[in-house]
């Protein structure tokens, strides 16, 4: 059997913030969130991978790239803990 | 006015006193002209995702406000100047606010602030009520 891959992260299929979590607001504040959706690199992860939707995407991308800015989330590196 | 909120980041070696005459200067700065604080929140120090300026760790403070541009743009010069100040973001919230809705907006702020530590205090109980028995526990020595 080969081993799994090395994400212990599940694909999801459908867009958490259209889904679960409708009434959560995409917040750039709200890093223990935003977290969710950046690699262990504190790249973005892609749609396809994370499974949201093209609205909440665009709407993660802006507070992603807020919270960077206010050193609050990684450009680049650092291993993240 | 203009509705925008701004997190600035304070150097770490800074005494309460000086990171407070900070907070005032720019309170008084953005509240000169008709212009009114809404919320201001001190998340206090923090650990920086990168370094800035050589420090890892920072105060960070936070304001949501309603002003003109030119009170905006005054404080964030004062920041540019002022050696304490680490970083600064402003971000615009709404292009038009009047007073009411700045009266509406504290106290849409309040009374979630009263719903969050009610919650919290809510939890307290819960735990209080749970160590009530602790001692039916019976140790038996077994030979």
């Amino acid at each position: 059997m080969p081993a799994p891959k090395k994400r212990t992260f599940q694909r999801a299929r459908v867009c958490r913030y259209c889904t679960t979590d409708k009434d959560q607001i995409i917040d750039y504040k709200d890093t223990k969130q935003l977290r969710y959706f950046i690699s262990e690199r504190g790249k973005i992860m892609p749609r396809r991978i994370s499974g949201t939707c093209a609205t909440h995407q665009r709407q993660l991308c802006e507070a992603i790239k807020r919270a960077r800015q206010i050193a609050l989330l990684p450009y680049s590196g650092v291993n993240l803990r | 006015m203009r509705r925008y909120e701004t997190i600035y980041i304070l150097r770490p070696n800074l005494s309460e006193n000086e990171i407070s005459t900070i907070i005032d200067n720019t309170t008084a700065i953005l509240t000169s002209n008709g212009g009114a604080i809404i919320q201001l929140d001190k998340w206090g120090m923090r650990k920086l995702a990168y370094e800035i300026k050589k420090e890892t760790l920072g105060y960070y403070v936070y304001c949501d406000y309603a002003t003109n541009p030119a009170e905006g743009a005054e404080m964030e010069r004062k920041f540019r100047i002022d050696d304490a100040v680490l970083k600064y973001m402003t971000i615009k919230l709404n292009d038009d606010i009047s007073s009411d809705e700045v009266t509406t907006a504290i106290s849409d702020i309040e009374t979630r602030k009263a719903a969050r530590s009610a919650a919290l205090s809510n939890d307290d109980d819960d735990t209080a009520d749970n160590d009530g028995d602790d001692d039916t526990e019976t140790d038996s020595d077994d030979e």
